[in-house]
């Protein structure tokens, strides 16, 4: 997660790692996702929060947000 | 004052000189030491002055003498040597050529040796990093049996110069052949390892002090490894262990250490007891390391600086001049120009 914090994200939705140099270009959800975590928020509120906004079923919003945590485990952001 | 800066080459083995030169001139006139006439340095105008030196494979005699020879034309206070091939012998002379009235700020003998490639094994964890299992070799049996024991692929390096990542047995003897008829034994085989490269370049000022530094990730590199694009970044265990390197060892002067870095473990590659090519990034984000030491050799005070802005970009790119040739031809004659 400390890895995580350290993201900078600028007006274009481009994440930049300041220690590994490696930059990730994000879309909205993914965004909304990172920003999520830096405030400290567990996978269950952050599918249920995606699934309300969205209006999309939540076990939908699970496989999604799961593989996405799952890129972040193997970028070594979190 | 003047200042002399060797390290003019500027192909596709860039030399770290110009970009010395370029952090200095604002402040300090510099004149180029060169070896071959065809450094594109000695034709730039960046410098005040070339001049050709004596290989220096020729000694240390030789070296003296074109120094004396310059001394008296320029008058150089001081002189920055930026090649690995030239180093030892400033390293070794280094009181000698002080005593000539040019000041120097380089390491101390013992220093140097303890970060040549085949000493870095036991350098390496003193200072927190881990080293790639190596092995000297000085014929293609003994590389042979190597491979026999590590496997493929593995990197075969030159003592000072050229590394290869080699697949199989007969890159291996290509590489082999390749790096011993231009420098000679011995030859390196290493462990390849993974991760990032990242490249920190610093400067110690000779009583365990890192006076600054910054640390780079190569984005883009021509197939000699050398880099076309950068990013600064920031990382802590590499300053950590270059403050390390500095305090252990008091080492004076600048140092570049290359790295490859996979989470929190740092594989050393070499430790270059001088400027890397890329040095005038450095200076382009605020860390001017050619001037703290230019001001370190001269007792000036030197206040640390460390701070520099991550995501900085750097780009290097091709460029022609034109010139007169009979600039080539005075130079090649006069060894001047």
């Amino acid at each position: 997660m400390q890895e995580l914090l350290k993201l900078v994200i600028d007006e274009n939705d481009i994440a930049f790692h300041p220690s590994t140099g490696n930059s990730y270009q994000l879309n909205d959800i993914a965004k909304e996702i990172i920003n999520f975590l830096k405030e400290g928020k567990d996978k269950d509120t952050i599918i249920e929060e995606i699934a309300r906004e969205y209006g999309k079923d939540r076990k939908e919003v699970y496989i999604d947000v799961s593989d996405f945590l799952n890129k972040l485990k193997i970028y070594g952001l979190i | 004052m003047k200042i002399a800066v060797s390290g003019l080459n500027a192909t596709d083995n860039p030399a770290p000189g110009i970009g010395v030169a370029k952090s200095l001139i604002d402040e300090y006139d510099v004149i180029g030491l060169s070896y071959d006439a065809n450094e594109p340095g000695n034709y730039l105008e960046i410098t005040k002055k070339n001049y050709l030196m004596p290989y220096p494979s020729l000694g240390y005699e030789e070296l003296k003498n074109r120094l004396l020879e310059i001394k008296k034309k320029e008058d150089i206070k001081a002189l920055i040597p930026n090649l690995d091939a030239e180093l030892m012998l400033y390293v070794k002379y280094q009181k000698e050529i002080e005593d000539l009235g040019i000041k120097l700020f380089i390491p101390r003998e013992k220093n140097f040796e303890l970060r040549n490639k085949s000493s870095l094994s036991s350098l390496a964890p003193k200072i927190g990093l881990k080293y790639p299992e190596t092995f000297v070799v000085n014929t293609i049996s003994e590389m042979q049996k190597v491979a026999q024991k590590i496997g493929y692929p593995f990197m075969v390096k030159g003592n000072y110069y050229k590394a290869y990542k080699v697949y199989n047995f007969d890159s291996a003897c290509d590489a082999f052949y390749k790096i011993s008829n231009e420098w000679g034994f011995p030859i390196l085989i290493q462990k390849t390892v993974s991760g990032v490269e990242v490249n920190l370049v610093g400067v110690g000022d000779g009583e365990g002090e890192l006076k600054g530094a910054i640390v780079i990730k190569k984005l883009t590199t021509t197939t000699l490894g050398k880099v076309w694009t950068a990013i600064t970044i920031e990382n802590e265990n590499l300053l950590k262990t270059a403050k390390k390197f500095v305090e252990m060892t008091g080492w004076r002067g600048p140092f570049e250490l290359e790295c490859m870095a996979e989470g929190e473990n740092i594989n050393v590659i070499e430790i270059n007891p001088r400027f890397p090519a890329w040095i005038y990034f450095a200076t382009g984000v605020g860390v001017n390391l050619p001037k703290m030491v230019v001001k370190l050799m001269t007792g000036e005070k030197v206040n640390s600086n460390l701070d520099y802005p991550t995501g900085k970009l750097y780009v290097r790119f091709t460029d022609e001049t034109i010139v007169d040739f009979d600039k080539f031809k005075k130079l090649v004659t006069n060894k001047e120009l």
